[in-house]
């Protein structure tokens, strides 16, 4: 069998790892990229992470919901929300978001390693209790850094677009977490896809007012017929 | 049934708003909407057997909190849109509503109500969370809906603010299922089964799901740190949105906060997370307060005034004794329809002088009698002073508070004074001007009285009148429901 290596749970539980690995640095790209298309694709790869994640889970453990999930990943956040987002960024005709408050890209980098440092303490305190394999302790650890991290994206960025990725990555840092601390009954995962979905549109919506000039924003909106509920 | 009829009157609310095409058709849809959610609730007290699991599985549950919240937040909701009918028109003749965006207006405030009395009404845990998460969205709409800057620019920090603590509450939720996981062999996110199998759970691990789902709840509430949404939404929106704000979507954190309390107060971790409440329960008073002390803006005053509130309503569920409870639940009645009538004075105040402002307002007694005394009485009605309900409650929930801490209490007390300035200064500033004495000699135009549309002045004088009655006569049903209500969260 070629693919004999596929159900080798050591070699899986290796490529898991190298993929959170992954997932960090596209935490630390959106924290200090200033392209907004580059942002938009590096959140994308992010969530495709969290599909090979979820899918390698799988084959180490056979629960179904895991594979579901995987594949609500792929289709929600690596094609829908990006491909929505990338339509408004076109309206918007912003490409770049310069302007950081609080702190600078390097400053928050540092602050990052101490939110990743907090979350391994915090939940070391925590799970000895509840008795979790070493690979899902990272996991959940690498989980509530991420989120933390989004966090910290929607306090140091000024443009709302970067503040919604921001936004999409927390909810990937609590993807995360739950796959690697409890599987959740897939419904809930539906439904609050159905909420990110929603919530996505909103801002991004509103973002196109904020993100450009006012006058522009009256007219957009109209275009946009959204809004307005009317077929005019 | 309860719950299949509640979608099925908000599903067909949502459909007949869409397809109408007036404003009045719009607004009488929606009163009715209200007025049917009202129903449903009262029926549902006076006839069904509650508590009861709904539609067949055990994601829904009715309750006599569960139901008592639902009728304040259809109240509420019932006296905003008599309210809205004539005072969205006067914000369209502005322009300062765009009259496309209507619809969007009513057809939010719809979803709204339907998703809060799903918040309300949800047994899974996770469930009333999405539910919760979907108020977020639904509400911030609604303050965006007058599309200036600063309207948008208000709505999304509520959006990112709540929505980004609530998912630190998924976190402890994720917390919550592993822990039942361990204990009953299958994880479970019923509000239901954890109350009856709390003693079972790791205090030290519930402690923890419950920081992380305070901070989210929190967040709704407007508790301090995560209050800074609070005081630029609730003012900015429109008075009718504010209204809801405060007195429905400010319960929806304080509900999850309870209910968790009642799983918590069984174990061991009581007496921490009592103490962890109460301290931020006095914190967002004392910040509340002292940004109300020098506030020029009348509805940033009243949006601090509701974020204190929240301190004392969080205090009294952290004092966690039956009479605390019970009082604390009164409370949330109490607040919620003295604040409404205090934004919708307000609401009627800003089409008057165009501005919130305490420096723009003059004559206001001679221009506008009934808002103008609406704010005076809900003032003395929010202050706590007697004969009105909130003095009651107050009084009783620091009683209870003191067998904890005296200092507390008198430190609560003290703030408390500073808030009773906070008004009394404002009420002295605002109301005593009148335009012949301005003194600067310069010219003032005379200010023509606003007139007031129908329907604005009734949700103001309906409410004085039902804050004046809950006053002086504590009706026996009121008090058998907070009875059952404390009775069902295992607290006698």
């Amino acid at each position: 069998m070629i693919f004999s290596f596929l159900t080798d749970p050591a070699f899986l539980e290796d490529i898991v790892r190298i993929l959170f690995v992954f997932v960090l640095i596209t935490a630390a790209f959106i924290l200090s990229t200033r392209n907004i298309a580059s942002l938009l694709t590096v959140y994308t790869v992010q969530s495709l992470l969290l599909v090979l994640i979820a899918v390698s889970l799988y084959l180490i453990e056979g629960s179904q919901t895991l594979l579901a999930i995987a594949a609500l990943t792929l289709v929600s956040k690596v094609l829908l929300i990006p491909i929505f987002i990338n339509l408004i960024g076109e309206k918007i005709k912003i490409s770049r978001d310069l302007k950081f408050n609080y702190m600078e890209p390097t400053a928050s980098l540092v602050v990052s390693i101490a939110l990743i440092l907090l979350a391994y303490v915090f939940l070391s305190g925590f799970f000895n209790e509840v008795v979790l394999g070493k690979l899902f302790f990272i996991g959940a650890v690498i989980g509530l850094s991420l989120t933390l991290m989004g966090m910290l994206v929607i306090f140091s960025r000024r443009k709302m677009i970067t503040k919604v990725i921001g936004y999409l990555t927390m909810e990937n840092g609590v993807l995360l977490f739950g796959i690697f601390v409890a599987d959740l009954p897939f419904i809930i995962e539906i439904l609050i896809v159905i909420d990110l979905m929603i919530l996505v549109l909103l801002t991004t919506i509103l973002a196109i007012g904020l993100d450009s000039t006012r006058e522009q924003y009256h007219q957009r909106l109209h275009t946009l017929k959204i809004w307005s509920g009317r077929e005019d | 049934m309860i719950i299949l009829s509640y979608l099925a009157v908000g599903a067909v609310s949502l459909a007949l708003i869409l397809l109408s095409k007036s404003h009045r058709t719009m607004n009488a849809f929606s009163i009715l909407h209200t007025l049917s959610f009202l129903a449903i609730g009262l029926y549902a007290l006076l006839t069904t057997v509650v508590p009861t699991f709904e539609a067949g599985s055990e994601y829904f549950y009715v309750d006599h909190l569960s139901i008592y919240e639902v009728l304040i937040a259809a109240l509420l909701f019932f006296l905003a849109s008599v309210y809205a009918n004539g005072y969205v028109e006067s914000l369209m003749q502005a322009h300062e509503l765009h009259r496309s965006n209507l619809k969007i207006f009513y057809m939010a405030s719809s979803l709204l109500l339907t998703t809060v009395t799903l918040a309300f009404l949800s047994d899974n845990l996770a469930l009333f969370w999405i539910f919760a998460e979907l108020t977020t969205v639904f509400s911030a709409a609604l303050v965006a809906i007058l599309s200036a800057k600063e309207n948008i620019d208000a709505a999304f920090k509520y959006i990112f603010i709540a929505s980004g603590a609530m998912l630190f509450s998924f976190i402890g939720l994720i917390f919550l299922y592993t822990l039942s996981g361990e204990v009953l062999g299958s994880g479970t996110l019923n509000w239901t089964v954890l109350t009856a199998n709390a003693t079972l759970l790791s205090p030290k691990m519930l402690a923890a799901s419950f920081v992380f789902l305070f901070i989210g709840f929190a967040a709704k509430s407007g508790i301090f740190p995560f209050h800074t949404w609070l005081p630029d939404a609730h003012s900015k929106a429109p008075s009718a949105v504010s209204a809801i704000l405060s007195g429905v979507l400010l319960n929806v954190g304080m509900y999850g906060i309870l209910r968790m309390y009642a799983i918590v107060r069984q174990t061991q971790a009581e007496h921490l997370v009592s103490q962890f409440l109460m301290g931020f329960g006095l914190l967002t008073v004392a910040v509340a307060v002292l940004n109300m002390l020098l506030q020029r803006n009348l509805k940033m005053l009243i949006a601090f005034s509701s974020m204190e509130h929240m301190g004392i309503i969080l205090l009294g569920i952290g004092v966690g004794t039956p009479l605390a409870l019970f009082w604390t639940l009164f409370y949330v009645l109490a607040h919620s329809l003295t604040k409404a009538s205090l934004f919708f004075s307000a609401g009627i105040l800003h089409r008057q002088y165009e501005s919130n402002l305490i420096q723009d307002m003059r004559d206001v007694l001679s221009l506008q009698p009934v808002a103008g005394w609406g704010f005076i009485i809900g003032s003395f009605a929010i202050i706590g002073m007697p004969p009105f309900p909130i003095f009651s409650a107050k009084l009783f929930i620091l009683l209870e508070a003191f067998g904890f801490s005296k200092s507390l209490v008198f430190a609560v007390l003290l703030l408390l004074v500073i808030a009773s300035a906070a008004f009394a200064r404002f009420l002295i500033e605002a109301f005593s001007r009148s335009s012949k004495d301005t003194g600067t000699g310069e010219l003032e135009t005379p200010l023509l009285p606003y007139r007031v549309r129908k329907g604005m002045k009734f949700p103001i004088l309906f409410i004085i009148f039902m804050i004046l009655a809950l006053g002086v006569f504590f009706p026996e049903s009121l008090e058998n429901l907070l009875n059952e209500i404390v009775y069902e969260l295992g607290y006698l």
